[in-house]
């Protein structure tokens, strides 16, 4: 495998998405307004923490069953501190898992069936870069763009946390953090390399990029359930947590991989074209 | 030496046969047409020996390579013009003969610019290289996509009509680059094609093909008299008239006159032209007749392509 020749891949395309707005457009603007987005609905919290009628007292004891070590870090401070930071420190970490996910869905589907599509892959499959390399490339012009993406949204979310909830904790930063630095540079790329992978070798497989971009989303609804229902979770107990689920996604990203080069068939895709 | 060779190769979609049991040789420095209606087989038989798609079954080598073994080795001696230009429209000609460049291995950067300027600069583009190929007319597409199939210099072509949508004066620098790579530069090349004029003027060999079956391989020449027959003679005179036919049918070799008075023509068939033209004339001209033209005449190769195809 030489990885001149995907990054060659890589480059022509990512040359050609840079100009397509209707796909960056997408990408680019609906991260980053979640990002913004989010720090600004925890400062409506205060607001809803004094209605009466709120499901607050189950928050209450959501925060007693926390770890101890969360625990700690909650002691002093008063009730409206202690949900803003458990909102934007825990509860939406999910949302940073998702957006490399949403960000690369579009191109992984867009990879091989779009080719097809517009009638360019044959000359693509023509050239002597072998099959992994055309895999591998593929897969980066999903994966680098999107992880742009989810650090641009990181920083985004950090600057719009740390202004608005400066004076809240009295000039303390609470972003970014150990546990998120973990999160956005490793759990986040190795999660979006699972999907990426195979979203990619459904795109091989199929017939046009509509085909590819509905069966990747059947395919993305488990992994997103499971995403949002564990990543608060995982980011709660902290380092060593986040650690061993990255470990486990590499491996899960090298058996896609592997898998995903063993069934890529480069002369069933112009078979299949009709 | 041969530098593509194919030993039964054949390739069906589903129940349907598209390529049947194909078993042809094309020579190193020959050029060699793939000649047949839409829908005989000429582009799936390229894609496989391009390794774009797999056989169903035989086997076939290019440039000592296996197909099926040495997918790789292939690819990288082969250059293809394919059926649809298959160009990056995004992307601006120069960007797409630098990722072909690239991807072929070109990596010495002096070089790859030195070739693409000059492939570019070739087929009238090198202006335009800074426009997105979206904005080409077809014919500047067809050149573009000539241009990459060339771009690695490779020993043999795989050309998917060459000619499609070009006009004539670009048509004929297409095909004196073809007799220049063939004759010039060794180059062996295999051209699929429906233009008779192509075939023609460009092949050292044809293969007629029709539903996936090949129906005769040779040279041009050989094809024509082997579909249409001998060539025959054609006479106009000044004066016509009954005396003089029946001074011809005396010559023996003469096995049929037919005879346009209007035009005082006579079309002669007889056994060996070139040998008994002399006798046929003298005769004539025993019998008053004031000859004003002579000459052989072979069917065309289209007649003869028509006629065969119709038959099958
Ligand atoms: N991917 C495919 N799936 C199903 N049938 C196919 C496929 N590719 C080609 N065929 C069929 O195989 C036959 C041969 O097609 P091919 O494209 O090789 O013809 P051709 O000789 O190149 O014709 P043309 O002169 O029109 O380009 C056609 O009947 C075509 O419909
Ligand atoms: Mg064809």
């Amino acid at each position: 495998m030489r990885i001149k020749k995907a990054m060659l891949v890589f480059r022509k395309d990512w040359r050609e998405i840079k100009r397509n707005w209707q796909v960056i457009l997408p990408i680019i603007v609906v991260p980053i307004m979640i990002s913004v987005f989010l720090p600004i609905l925890l400062t409506a919290i205060p607001s809803l923490a004094t209605t009466p009628g709120t499901p607050l007292s189950g928050f209450e004891a959501m925060i007693q069953n926390l770890p101890n070590h969360v625990q700690e870090q909650l002691a002093g401070m008063t009730e409206q501190q202690v949900m803003i930071y458990i909102m934007a420190l825990y509860f939406f970490a999910p949302f940073f898992l998702i957006i490399p996910l949403m960000a690369s869905s579009v191109i992984a589907s867009d990879s091989f069936a779009g080719e097809k599509e517009r009638k360019t892959i044959e000359a693509l499959l023509a050239t002597p870069i072998s099959d992994g390399e055309l895999f591998l490339g593929k897969m980066l012009v999903s994966f680098i763009p999107s992880m742009i993406v989810t650090s641009i949204s990181f920083l985004v979310y950090s600057t719009v946390f740390d202004l608005l909830s400066f004076s809240i904790f009295n000039g303390t930063l609470l972003l970014p953090n150990l546990d998120w630095f973990l999160l956005i540079f490793g759990l986040a790329p190795t999660v979006a390399l699972a999907s990426i992978g195979l979203t990619v070798m459904i795109s091989a497989k199929v017939k046009g990029f509509k085909e590819a971009q509905q069966i990747s989303v059947i395919l993305l609804i488990p992994i997103l359930a499971l995403v949002f229902g564990q990543a608060t979770g995982a980011i709660i107990f902290g380092p060593i947590v986040i650690t061993a689920l990255i470990g486990l996604f590499v491996i899960i990203d090298l058996a896609i991989f592997r898998t995903g080069v063993k069934l890529f068939k480069r002369e069933e895709i112009l078979s299949k074209i009709a | 030496m041969s530098s593509v060779e194919t030993n039964g190769l054949t390739r069906r979609f589903g129940s349907f046969m598209a390529v049947d049991h194909l078993s042809f040789e094309v020579k190193e420095g020959e050029v060699f047409g793939l000649l047949g209606p839409n829908g005989a087989g000429k582009t799936t038989t390229v894609r496989m020996l391009a390794c774009l798609i797999s056989s169903s079954e035989g086997s076939a080598s290019v440039g000592g390579y296996d197909i099926g073994r040495d997918s790789l080795k292939v690819r990288q001696i082969v250059g293809i013009l394919t059926e649809n230009p298959s160009l990056y429209e995004r992307l601006t000609a120069y960007e797409n003969m630098d990722f072909f460049a690239e991807a072929y291995g070109l990596s010495d950067v002096q070089e790859k610019r030195n070739r693409i300027r000059e492939l570019l600069e070739f087929f009238e583009l090198y202006e335009r290289r800074n426009n997105k190929v979206a904005t080409f007319s077809k014919g500047m597409k067809q050149k573009l996509a000539i241009a990459r199939a060339l771009v690695h210099q490779p020993p043999i072509l795989f050309l998917d009509e060459p000619t499609a949508g070009l006009d004539p004066e670009s048509s004929k620098v297409i095909r004196d680059l073809i007799e220049r790579l063939s004759q010039r530069e060794k180059h062996t090349i295999l051209l699929c094609t429906h233009h008779l004029e192509d075939a023609e003027k460009l092949c050292n060999r044809v293969m007629i093909i029709n539903r996936g079956k090949s129906v005769i391989v040779g040279s041009p020449d050989e094809l024509r008299d082997k579909i249409a027959g001998q060539p025959v003679l054609q006479v106009i005179l000044k004066n016509l008239n009954q005396k003089i036919i029946e001074a011809i049918k005396d010559v023996k070799q003469v096995k049929e006159v037919d005879v346009d008075n209007s035009a005082s023509r006579l079309i002669i068939t007889l056994d060996d032209v070139k040998s008994v033209t002399p006798e046929v004339v003298r005769s004539i001209v025993y019998a008053g007749g004031m000859v004003l033209s002579v000459n052989t005449l072979r069917p065309s190769l289209e007649e003869a392509y028509l006629k065969l195809v119709k038959e099958e």
